[in-house]
């Protein structure tokens, strides 16, 4: 069954080849999105639902990475849903939007692909694979500024990848007699590992794939990439690579916990968060264009989640539920800020005014994913970011603590200004009536999938019972 | 014998940091190529089964096929991969482009050349560390491969040309092969052939990024690639 999710795309993309009907385009994105949900949904009841077809092993379902496929198949079918909408309000030439979605169907795969593989070299692969399908995704609007983001993109990604295929090649001297790369045998055999290599190695993978994840100090192409990609393909490389890059570096940690190299892995762990932290914050409290705003809130939360896995403890616990509520909030922002883009074809906070009263819809998306991403109350990060404050705590990191709650007290300072400045501040009649026509190319495709989102994250939020965090704590036991 | 490959491949690397005509750049990484053929083959024809008679005796030949299919594949990687398809590639793009030269890089020719030798030296001295560790490696590779990663990572940072860029990429690519020659482990073939494939094309896609950035912005400058900031926006 789990094949499926890796042969459907390709099937998928033959089709669209030989067939080249432009209504294809929507209806294999949104069957692949349909069939990915109900595989990760079935697989996490521990259902195959083709049991006569053998999977090949190199690719499981297991504890480990159940909640990435889940949050990538739930996050890629809203934003399946959104792009039919939204392809079809873009101007652009039939066989350039075919190619587009070529390249959604491949770079959905190879994520899948990287999440799903047990072995670290096929990851590597399936990793760089998803650079390489969205260069493509945010080259589409090709302008000057496009192609600027996805050459950054396409280079420093490859660049940090080959790093850490040496820091692969690096574990594997440091495995000694063990000639495999698979992640069962690595962790098994651990404790025999040399833990010089194996140091080495961890500086490397975590350089090369924090590139990937957008860890400070190696985040620059970033922001450009998804400031430039179109709204759709940023809320899934926000939403779902970043995460799919994160599992490898788990991954790779959890050998280091076994190794008892842990807590040189910890300090380099902590450094990076706390980088990320602090370059967001400085960023977004004069950030003037609210896509970056985005981009850089990513940067934000993907050191928090570090920062999580390095404290370990009950922060391991908060980590995984800071993933889910960050995907599933800034999918929901992300696709909000492409309704932005579409009604007032500017990306500058400056010029956007007034979103309440010219598009309700969109306004009210606007504000609750800002209290969902800034971890107000009824938002599921608040929860997790209290986790991490308490675990602070008992550890007795008192003034790692303090900055901690100040950098995202600025960021929260920060991205608020912008989005209440959005939403509340006056138009001008004339504008109104100029955006009233833009509103009129959207349909429900634009707010529906939001909606679902949120009320699914909201649910999560008010019932995270015990047989969910139970079922989140079954991750990576090593490290909880 | 493979030695004084190693070293000849270290060698070009000071070559490609001292020159600034484009075209010698895409020579060099042919001679790479032979380069990184010429050693992995004298590593195979040290193997015991590596004789004559295996095309001659047919049950030998049989016996030997997985041999060879890893000897097929390092003549398709190196030869024609890295030693044929990729500099032609560059050449056409450098044709297209008109661009023929790497100007002004940010440090004179001169410097390069001392900063490039003392890397390749350090290199040296890595490889005569005898350390408990080092034990695990093959010491020549290992700190000349060492070598040229870092010296192709610092001509990513002073070249000014874009196509510098990417010819610095591959030649990093180049040393983590020979980096992986290091570990006497072999690599399953599917993930070897992912990794070729996936170099293969992030080479093809970035030389259709030059392409377009020579079309959007009329020269190859890095400079010009500097215009999404977050201080001045531009829209």
């Amino acid at each position: 069954m789990i094949n499926l999710l890796l042969l459907f795309p390709i099937i998928a993309c033959i089709l669209l080849f030989i067939f080249k009907k432009n209504c294809l385009n929507s209806i294999m994105i949104n069957t692949y999105a349909v069939l990915h949900l109900l595989i990760s949904v079935t697989a996490c009841f521990g259902i195959d639902l083709l049991p006569f077809w053998r999977s090949y092993p190199l690719f499981v379902i297991n504890n480990n990475n159940i909640i990435f496929l889940l949050i990538l198949s739930v996050v890629f079918l809203a934003v399946a849903i959104y792009n039919s909408g939204y392809i079809k309000t873009e101007q652009e030439s039939s066989r350039k939007i075919r190619h587009y979605s070529y390249m959604i169907l491949l770079f959905v795969m190879s994520m899948s692909g990287a999440i799903l593989s047990m072995n670290l070299g096929l990851t590597w692969v399936f990793i760089e694979g998803t650079t390489l399908a969205s260069a493509y995704l945010i080259y589409f609007h090709k302008t000057k500024h496009s192609v600027e983001a996805a050459w950054k993109y396409v280079f420093i990604c490859s660049i940090g990848i080959a790093l850490a295929f040496v820091g692969i090649i690096l574990l594997s001297i440091a495995t000694g007699s063990v000639n495999s790369l698979y992640y069962s045998d690595l962790i098994s055999n651990a404790k025999t590992f040399n833990p010089f290599w194996l140091k080495l190695s961890y500086v490397f993978i975590l350089f090369g794939i924090g590139t990937k994840m957008g860890l400070a100090p190696v985040h620059f192409w970033l922001p450009d990439a998804h400031s430039e990609a179109p709204s759709p393909i940023s809320a899934l490389l926000s939403a779902t690579l970043l995460n799919s890059a994160f599992l490898m570096i788990l991954n790779i940690f959890n050998i280091m916990v076994t190794a008892n190299c842990d807590s040189y892995a910890r300090l380099m762990m902590l450094t990076m968060g706390f980088l990320s932290l602090f370059v967001s914050a400085v960023f977004i409290y004069h950030i003037n264009n609210y896509k970056r705003m985005l981009a850089y809130s990513s940067i934000e939360n993907m050191g928090i989640l570090i920062i999580a896995i390095a404290l370990g403890g009950t922060a391991t616990l908060a980590a995984f539920i800071h993933l889910i509520g960050h995907s599933i909030y800034k999918a929901i922002f992300f696709l909000t800020s492409g309704n932005v883009l579409k009604l007032y074809s500017t990306k500058k906070i400056k010029s956007v005014s007034g979103l309440l009263k010219t598009d309700k819809k969109t306004g009210w998306l606007w504000l609750l994913s800002l209290i969902g991403i800034t971890a107000i109350p009824p938002s599921v990060l608040f929860i997790s970011e209290f986790m991490i404050i308490r675990e602070f705590l008992t550890q007795n990191k008192i003034a790692l603590c303090i900055i901690f709650i100040l950098l995202l007290t600025i960021i929260l300072y920060g991205i608020s200004k912008a989005v209440l400045k959005m939403c509340y501040s006056e138009i001008s009649e004339e504008k109104t009536a100029e955006i009233k026509n833009n509103l009129m190319q959207m349909n429900w495709k634009f707010y529906v999938p939001q909606f679902v989102l949120l009320i699914l994250i909201t649910y999560l939020t008010i019932f995270l019972s015990n047989d969910i965090a139970n079922f989140l704590l079954r991750t990576f036991t090593t490290l909880s | 014998m493979e030695n004084i490959f190693i070293i000849l491949l270290g060698l070009s690397m000071i070559y490609l940091a001292s020159t600034s005509r484009l075209s010698a750049h895409v020579n060099m990484l042919i001679i790479q190529g032979w380069l990184l053929f010429g050693i992995c083959f004298t590593a195979f024809a040290k193997e015991p089964w590596f004789e004559l008679s295996i095309f001659t005796n047919k049950e030998a030949l049989i016996t030997n096929i997985p041999h060879l299919w890893g000897l097929l594949f390092i003549i398709f990687e190196t030869l024609i991969i890295k030693a044929y398809v990729i500099p032609w590639f560059l050449k056409r793009i450098i044709k297209k482009t008109n661009a023929h030269r790497d100007t002004d890089a940010n440090i004179p020719h001169f410097y390069c050349l001392v900063i490039s030798s003392i890397l390749l030296f350090a290199g040296f001295l890595t490889a005569n560390i005898s350390a408990e560790e080092f034990k695990l490696v093959d010491p020549m590779y290992f700190g000349i491969s060492l070598s040229i990663i870092i010296i192709s990572l610092w001509l990513v940072t002073i070249k000014h040309k874009i196509l510098s860029n990417v010819i610095a990429f591959i030649t990093m690519e180049n040393g983590i092969f020979l980096l992986s020659l290091s570990v006497a482990k072999e690599m399953p073939i599917i993930v070897n052939l992912g990794v070729l494939l996936d170099l293969f094309i992030a080479v093809f896609i970035l030389g259709i990024l030059v392409r377009e950035i020579n079309d959007e912005f009329k020269d190859l400058e890095v400079t010009n690639l500097s215009e999404l900031k977050d201080y001045e926006y531009n829209d």
